[in-house]
């Protein structure tokens, strides 16, 4: 009976459209370079403000997941990765497309992907119950400790330097404390501004720190590579010969999804990095790891199934402890608390049907991703053509639309400006824009549980450890933060140079 | 030699931090309580100006002025943009959602290289579509500021 429920839930009609319709855009949006899927996802969510909450994260879920797989069109095409997930193989992918193969490439990473999504799903639905059983016995305590854990191993596994990761997350934070306080109700850094009262309000946020810093870095660099001619395969060899390169490469997809949902579920490390990781096992057990690099399908297949995995993969921390595993989710956690739903273990027994519906809406829009995707790939040579002077400008428009719709004041606008700005800057100074969207996403749950914590254990910081998994917790996010000052310091006398290339997108 | 980028970036850190904390020490206190809303923003400050000192001590080490990956910058459109923005909040109620949307358009579209023709095309048909989406379609009250009288 609850399974009919659930098939009825999931299969409703105005959700399936909402997955297809997402499908499309994300296509569309992961497709165009300078668009990346986090900033589909913060342009989408104005629009899921005005849709029930199971409706609104399957919207999120599509358009990540197409969006993600839709970097890999203009990485073949144009050599330039449409999202940083695509990354990893873009020289493969691209060297592949130039040798008359586009189609086939590109449908080899669709299958890959929609694979790696089901893995990633799978893994999500079977695992994330047990762990919250667990997690509902947590206190004010562990989750303070918890909180802190994942903002701590998303400055561990973020892309840049310690103290670049550290500024972002703290930058994040500061941004948090904006607002009415919650221990005596008295506003902080509001300026006397009233619509600063409730602290900056998170849709705006999100629109600036990930559309406008994007827009203002298309703005002043020139125009990028256009399309050139392409010889393109018969729609059924590409088929055929895409499905063949899966057929052979079973092993490898396993691995990648599974590794790829691992390196997903951990805070911090999104599709980007578990493509990356896939892409290095990969060549390491290939038996042809010379091919790599010049136009080989092995490392197309594993960090392509990789990086859609992940998507799944970083919803775990997200519903069972409400600690966004991606930039994505933490703008998804930040949509369900706008619903009044709070992620964390008690949702699994809350609204286990919203949770259900969410694993069956994220196995659905994998599927339906492959018409959409297909399209996409039937369509790439046009799509490419949109030119640049006319899709910002609509970007832009739709930002500051958007997050004017959501506050119903022209303040938004200005915080989409402020917030779009340093973003920017932050690129700028080679500081990731992810740890920050965390500190903005977890800076009130952080607050509100030390504030509890330290309440109830009257200012002695000792109390914090008094339970046994808090203590346990709380060990291991000291051992956390021994890790980091160890490795803050051997950047710092290293110059922090070597990994600031990957800082640029996020 | 040092790079000159994370120094200032350090530094305006540092400053972040430091007026952080200042205000936050204004802030009331509960009777009788060591902490009180105080209490985070002065660890947040702390945290800035400790991440700043460290990116400055990456610049320092790193002795040299690291290149820029994305090639050369053009700062004339990246401030016409910020322009853009700064009219549409400016003149949202004013003139009302389309002009403002419009004019905003068309700006950018220039901004971005594209041609007179293109532009106008754009903005003559972007705001139609933005008022069916966000007007009819999710109701939500854009102002008709100018065009109030023939508002459909």
């Amino acid at each position: 009976m609850e399974l009919v429920t659930l098939l009825a839930a999931v299969f409703e009609p105005q959700l399936l459209l909402t997955i297809l319709l997402c499908t499309l855009y994300g296509s569309f949006v992961g497709a165009m370079p300078g668009l990346t899927a986090t900033m589909a996802v913060a342009l989408l969510v104005p629009f899921t403000y005005f849709m029930d909450p199971v409706q609104a994260v399957a919207a999120i879920v599509a358009t990540t997941t197409t969006a993600i797989f839709a970097g890999d069109i203009s990485g073949a095409l144009l050599r330039m990765p449409g999202t940083p997930a695509s990354a990893a193989y873009v020289e493969d992918a691209h060297a592949l497309a130039r040798a008359g193969r586009p189609r086939t490439t590109l449908f080899v990473s669709l299958f890959a992907a929609s694979i790696g999504g089901i893995i990633g799903v799978l893994l999500l639905a079977s695992a994330t119950p047990l762990l919250a059983r667990i997690a509902s016995r947590f206190s004010s305590d562990e989750a303070f400790w918890l909180a802190t854990l994942g903002l701590s191993c998303a400055v561990f596994v973020g892309g840049a330097s310690v103290p670049r990761n550290f500024a972002s997350l703290f930058i994040g934070l500061a941004i948090a404390s904006v607002g009415i306080d919650v221990a005596v109700g008295h506003p902080r850094f509001t300026f006397g501004i009233n619509d600063l009262y409730d602290g900056i309000s998170f849709i705006p946020a999100m629109i600036g720190l990930f559309a406008i810093a994007e827009i203002l870095r298309n703005a002043e660099t020139s125009d990028p590579t256009r399309l050139g001619q392409l010889s393109v395969e018969p729609l059924r060899t590409a088929l055929a010969g895409a499905w063949g390169q899966i057929r052979q490469r079973k092993l490898g997809i396993l691995r990648s999804g599974v590794g790829g949902t691992f390196i997903g579920a951990l805070p911090g490390a999104g599709a980007d990095i578990a493509a990356w990781i896939a892409y290095a096992v990969s060549r390491r057990l290939s038996k042809t790891p010379e091919k790599f690099g010049r136009g080989h399908y092995e490392g197309i297949v594993d960090g392509g199934t990789a990086n859609n995995a992940a998507v799944a993969g970083a919803w775990t921390p997200a519903l069972v402890f409400g600690i966004p595993g991606d930039s994505v989710t933490a703008i998804a956690i930040g949509v369900l608390l706008m619903k009044g739903l709070t992620p964390g273990p008690n949702i699994f027994s809350s609204d286990a049907m919203l949770v259900e519906t969410l694993f069956g809406a994220f196995l659905v829009a994998n599927v339906v991703m492959i018409v959409s995707g297909g399209l996409a790939i039937m369509a790439a040579s046009r799509l490419l053509r949109v030119p640049r002077s006319m899709l910002m400008p609509s970007v832009l428009l739709l930002s500051m639309i958007g997050a004017y719709a959501i506050m119903g004041s022209v303040t938004a606008v200005w915080i989409v400006l402020g917030l779009g700005l340093l973003g920017y800057l932050m690129t700028l100074a080679r500081i990731p824009i992810a740890p920050a969207v965390l500190g903005v996403v977890l800076g009130e749950v952080v607050e509100d549980n030390f504030m509890v914590s330290m309440m109830k254990a009257q200012g002695d910081l000792t109390g914090f450890f008094d339970r046994g998994t808090a203590a346990v917790l709380g060990v291991v996010t000291l051992a956390v933060w021994g890790l980091l000052l160890f490795r803050a310091a051997r950047e710092v006398i290293s110059g922090g140079g070597s990994r600031s290339r990957e800082t640029e997108k996020t | 030699m040092a790079d000159t980028r994370d120094l200032v970036t350090g530094s305006a850190l540092c400053a972040l931090g430091a007026a952080m904390a200042i205000v936050a020490r204004g802030f009331p206190t509960v009777g009788g309580m060591a902490y009180g809303p105080d209490l985070f923003p002065t660890i947040v400050a702390v945290g800035l100006v400790a991440s700043g000192l460290g990116i400055a001590a990456e610049g320092l080490a790193a002795g040299r002025n690291r290149p820029d990956e994305d090639g050369g910058r053009r700062l004339g459109p990246l401030v016409g943009i910020l322009a853009v923005i700064a009219f549409f909040a400016l003149a949202l109620d004013p003139l009302g959602f389309h002009i403002a949307a419009a004019i905003s358009l068309l700006c950018s579209v220039r901004l971005f290289g594209g041609g007179m023709v293109a532009g106008t095309a754009l903005a003559l048909v972007g705001p139609v579509v933005l008022h069916a989406v966000f007007y009819s379609v999710l109701r939500v009250p854009l102002p008709w500021g100018l065009l109030l009288p023939v508002a459909w």
